[in-house]
């Protein structure tokens, strides 16, 4: 049900805040086992938060958020309640804060109703390098939900909550988005506070907001967005208002398709739906324009030089020293550190790390760090002169559908490549949304992505929503 | 052979911010361990650092008082290395782009030494070892206290050289409020880049960097010591290891700490999480109009405005406390000499003997200017005016008062005064006739009775005068 909807009820006393929250934690406990969407579940502190908002709305102060129950990724820190990212690392980690955005929501008296699962360290784009297990497509309980916010989308698409923070790095958001048929938002870089969500690539990071429709992602983006004293890279440029376009007359906009996203390595059923939207704006009377980004080969072998590079210095914090795993074998410090690392994380993190520091080391630095900061230069330019020529542009999410578990984790270079069609939004910092816009033979959500302008979320909320209102999109049945 | 020794430095200097540099701990010396640490400085996940501006704006004074540009564009990169002291195991600094760049200072001998640049950077925490326990404990208050490194260019020849630059740099920091400048405290720290060459020869050795010169001394010992050190090497056919060296104050001598094939590669990249410093050439403009007046400008000021002999200038200038105090005094009182004169000898007496410093003393550069002023007016002599000070220095209180309550004022009635000779010479007949009949030395004798009666207030010249003329 929409977050408008959820509110109005509500407001109504159709249904209490308990009563609803109540819903989900029987979904949860019914459906999860299956899922394995969350990491942590607050049934009880969830219970609480309800009561509390339920006063608030009989006293007549609710705001936009009192009520609503949420889930959120488990690399976003929230005060008192375990952090894990996933890791063995941070098993038993607690924050002695809440990050910004829930700072933000719990001042609107919003329900969590726990941490979602994910890659760990949101590194992977299958939810299966989990310290805690892999999550499953509520699609198809044998497929994996795409990554790193898999628990996020699963959890939305299973009416595990009304909606979910996520995070989005190179795709993380939109990408299990697509894999399990709903709606997931990356905002601009800086329109969202990254205080509190535990770093992976810093220059890439953005909170996003996977939910049941475009409106929704942005109906939750209003209350999480907005520069932050505390985040030097948050932007005073938004404005608020993400749904204020919603319904609007998208007819005028032109919308560009982008030829190196449609070669080879795209999946035919994908392609195909994906061009019926485009199609279906077409007969809108939108002006579809011809676009191209020819530095989009660079971008997986750009995204993963500067991610991992940021990566590897991020996770250096996790020494066993402060906080987190630490090894209690070992004659020093020096065998303090290795073993906790060495325990601590798992494979694919430990991939990243190596590869971050090869890339860093003095010697390659110029040939891969530097190259790839180049690249990025490059592919901000060439975005800048296609949102010259149209004001969205539109491409698919994923080249594949969600594929079976086990089939393709194992292999790193697959599993990069892809990536492909995010990256790009991340390294060039723009705002996107993923819809579905179809089904395949086997009935897998195909997402599509609309990419917008810088802090132009409004537009790709309007014209996402567009094409969901005329769209009949199929829910996953458990 | 005969060497040439060949030296760059590399200055820490701590800055006297209030805050901590990418935090809101206080930024401040000693106390308990780990009680000015928060989620940020101790590496907590999900935390970004924040700038403190206060800490750029005072490493650009840091620039405008070695004579560096200051640059509009300047950023931060990520040093990184494990370290159980250094909590993000990465070590905020600036690499690519430092705040300031190609200053210099005049050292003795008039040779100028080149600064390469000068940057920021965040401190690390400390090691506590306890080695009847076996273990190590890490001390974080520390942990992101702001620094400066100032970075010369190789061209110190001499041990002489050194120690003044480092002088005067420490000088300069202290006149530009940019740090406190206290070697003994680590609040300044220098690194010494040292390698010799045979004299005539224009190619420079392999150096080695010396640490831990907690004072100029040290500094000079350790020198000397490397420098024969690496003498004796090539002297003996062998070659000098680049690596880093330790030295060790009670043995005068220095231990290698690690060699260059065990050094790090920092894998430096730019800090993601703090966006470039941009300044405006308005804003740097307005940074150098608030820098107060160097040493360098004082000493200038003292020697050909107000005439004062380049020893004492240089005495005057060498604590800025002193320094600010006699420019104070002098604002009311503008008796140059007399005042520097007062302070260099009077007051700086009174603080050797009670080892205390000039911002200590109960009097201000007013009541030193008001009791200057009295005695050149004559309204106290000056012995008078050397027991008022001490009053003011033991008790404090104002130079008028104290010399009005203890008699000092003086009196210039000729009448009384006449009164007292007549009855000094009246009592003392003998030493009349002694004085008469040619014996000098009985004057003074006379003119200690005159005074005795007449009290410190008597105006010493008139009782001089009165007495000559009483004895003719």
């Amino acid at each position: 049900m929409a977050l408008a909807k959820l509110r109005e009820m509500l407001d109504k006393k159709e249904i209490s805040a308990v009563e609803l929250t109540q819903q989900y934690l029987d979904n949860i406990e019914k459906r999860d086992k299956d899922i394995n969407s969350y990491i942590t579940v607050c049934a009880e502190s969830a219970i609480e938060d309800a009561k509390k908002a339920q006063n608030t709305i009989d006293s007549g102060n609710a705001t936009a958020f009192t009520g609503l129950p949420i889930s959120v990724k488990d690399n976003i820190c929230t005060l008192g309640v375990k952090t894990t990212c996933a890791s063995k690392m941070l098993e038993d980690f607690i924050p002695p804060y809440d990050a910004t955005v829930m700072e933000k929501l719990k001042a609107s008296d919003i329900v969590m109703l726990g941490k979602t699962n994910m890659d760990e360290f949101a590194m992977g784009g299958s939810s299966q390098t989990s310290y805690f297990g892999g999550v499953k497509n509520p699609y198809d309980t044998s497929r994996v939900t795409g990554g790193s916010s898999g628990g996020a989308a699963a959890s939305v698409a299973a009416d595990l909550c009304a909606a979910a923070l996520g995070s989005d790095t190179g795709g993380s958001v939109r990408q299990p988005a697509s894999f399990c048929g709903v709606t997931g938002l990356k905002p601009t870089y800086g329109a969202v506070s990254r205080w509190g969500l535990i770093a992976f690539a810093s220059s890439l990071d953005q909170i996003g907001v996977i939910a049941k429709s475009a409106e929704d992602t942005g109906y939750l983006l209003n209350g999480i967005y907005g520069y932050d004293a505390n985040d030097a890279t948050s932007s005073k440029k938004s404005e608020g208002n993400y749904t204020s376009l919603v319904g609007s007359d998208v007819s005028r906009l032109k919308i560009g398709v982008p030829k190196e996203f449609f070669g080879d390595g795209l999946n035919d059923e994908i392609k195909t739906a994906v061009l019926n939207a485009v199609e279906y704006y077409k007969k809108l009377g939108c002006e579809i324009v011809d676009v191209s980004l020819p530095s989009l080969e660079y971008a997986v072998s750009a995204y993963y030089l500067i991610s991992s590079a940021e990566a590897a210095s991020n996770l250096s914090r996790f020494d066993g020293i402060k906080y987190g795993l630490r090894s209690g074998l070992g004659e020093d410090f020096n065998d303090l550190i290795k073993n906790s690392r060495r325990e601590g994380f798992g494979n694919e993190v430990k991939r990243r790390i190596m590869l971050g520091n090869y890339a860093l080391c003095s010697g390659y630095y110029d040939a891969y760090y530097k190259n790839a900061t180049r690249i990025r230069t490059q592919l901000k330019e060439e975005y800048a002169s296609i949102f010259e020529k149209c004001d969205v542009m539109l491409t698919p999410t994923a080249p594949t559908t969600a594929y079976k578990i086990g089939e393709q984790e194992n292999d790193p270079v697959k599993m990069y490549l892809a990536d492909i069609y995010t990256v790009t939004v991340n390294i060039a910092g723009l705002p996107a949304i993923s819809t579905t816009c179809g089904y395949d033979s086997k009935g897998l959500p195909i997402g599509m992505s609309l990419i917008g302008r810088a802090f132009d979320e409004k537009t790709i909320i309007a014209v996402c929503d567009r094409f969901e209102k005329d769209f009949d999109r199929k829910e996953a049945v458990l | 052979m005969r060497y040439q020794p060949v030296m760059g430095l590399e200055i820490h200097a701590e800055l006297l911010t209030d805050s901590k540099v990418f935090c809101t701990c206080q930024n401040e010396f000693g106390g308990s361990e780990n009680t000015r640490v928060c989620p940020r400085c101790s590496g907590l996940p999900g935390t970004l650092p924040l700038l403190n501006h206060d800490a750029v704006r005072l490493a650009a004074k840091a620039g405008f008082a070695t004579d560096c540009t200051v640059n509009n564009y300047s950023a931060f990169d990520r040093k990184n290395y494990f370290y159980p002291d250094l909590p993000k195991a990465y070590q905020i600094t600036q690499f690519e782009h430092p705040i300031c760049t190609d200053g210099h200072i005049t050292v003795v001998g008039g040779k100028d030494i080149r600064i390469n640049r000068i940057h920021i950077e965040e401190d690390a925490g400390k090691l506590v070892h306890d080695d009847y326990e076996g273990i190590s404990m890490a001390d974080y208050n520390r942990c992101g206290v702001p620094l400066i490194e100032i970075v010369t260019e190789p061209d110190f020849r001499s041990i002489e050289e050194v120690q003044d630059f480092v002088e005067q740099i420490a000088l300069r920091l202290k006149y530009a409020g940019v740090c406190d400048a206290r070697m003994e405290q680590g609040s300044m720290r220098v690194d010494v880049n040292i390698s010799i060459m045979p004299v005539g020869s224009t190619e420079f050795g392999t150096r080695a960097e010396l640490k831990n010169l907690n004072s100029l001394k040290a500094i000079g010992r350790a020198i000397e010591y490397e420098i024969n050190r690496q003498s004796e090497i090539l002297d003996n056919g062998g070659t000098v290891v680049q690596e880093t060296r330790r030295y060790n104050d009670n043995h005068g001598d220095t231990k290698a700490l690690r060699s260059k094939e065990e050094a790090h590669d920092y894998r430096y990249f730019p800090e993601p999480d703090i966006p470039p410093v941009l300044i405006s050439d308005e804003d740097i403009q307005s940074i150098k109009d608030s820098m107060p007046e160097m040493p360098q400008e004082r000493f200038a000021r003292y020697t050909k405005e107000y005439g004062l002999p380049a020893d004492d200038a240089n005495l005057i200038i060498s604590s800025k406390e002193f320094s600010d105090f006699y420019d104070e005094a002098v604002a009311i009182n503008p008796d140059y000499k007399q005042i520097s004169n007062l302070m260099l000898v009077e007051v700086n007496r009174q603080l050797n003997d009670s080892q205390l410093t000039i911002s200590d003393v109960k009097y201000s550069p007013a009541d030193l200017a008001e009791l200057v002023k009295m005695s050149s007016d004559g309204v106290v002599s000056k012995n008078a005016a050397k027991d008022i000070l001490k009053i003011m220095f033991d008790k404090g209180g104002k130079p008028q008062d104290i010399a009005k309550e203890n008699g000092f004022i003086m009196d210039n009635d000729a009448s009384g005064l006449e009164d007292i000779v007549n009855q000094v010479i009246a009592e003392n007949a003998d030493s009349v006739e002694s004085f008469k009949s040619g014996n000098q030395k009985v004057f003074g004798f006379l003119m200690g009775q005159v005074i005795r009666l007449a009290g410190k207030g008597a105006n010493p010249k008139m009782a001089k005068d009165l007495l000559t003329e009483k004895l003719k």
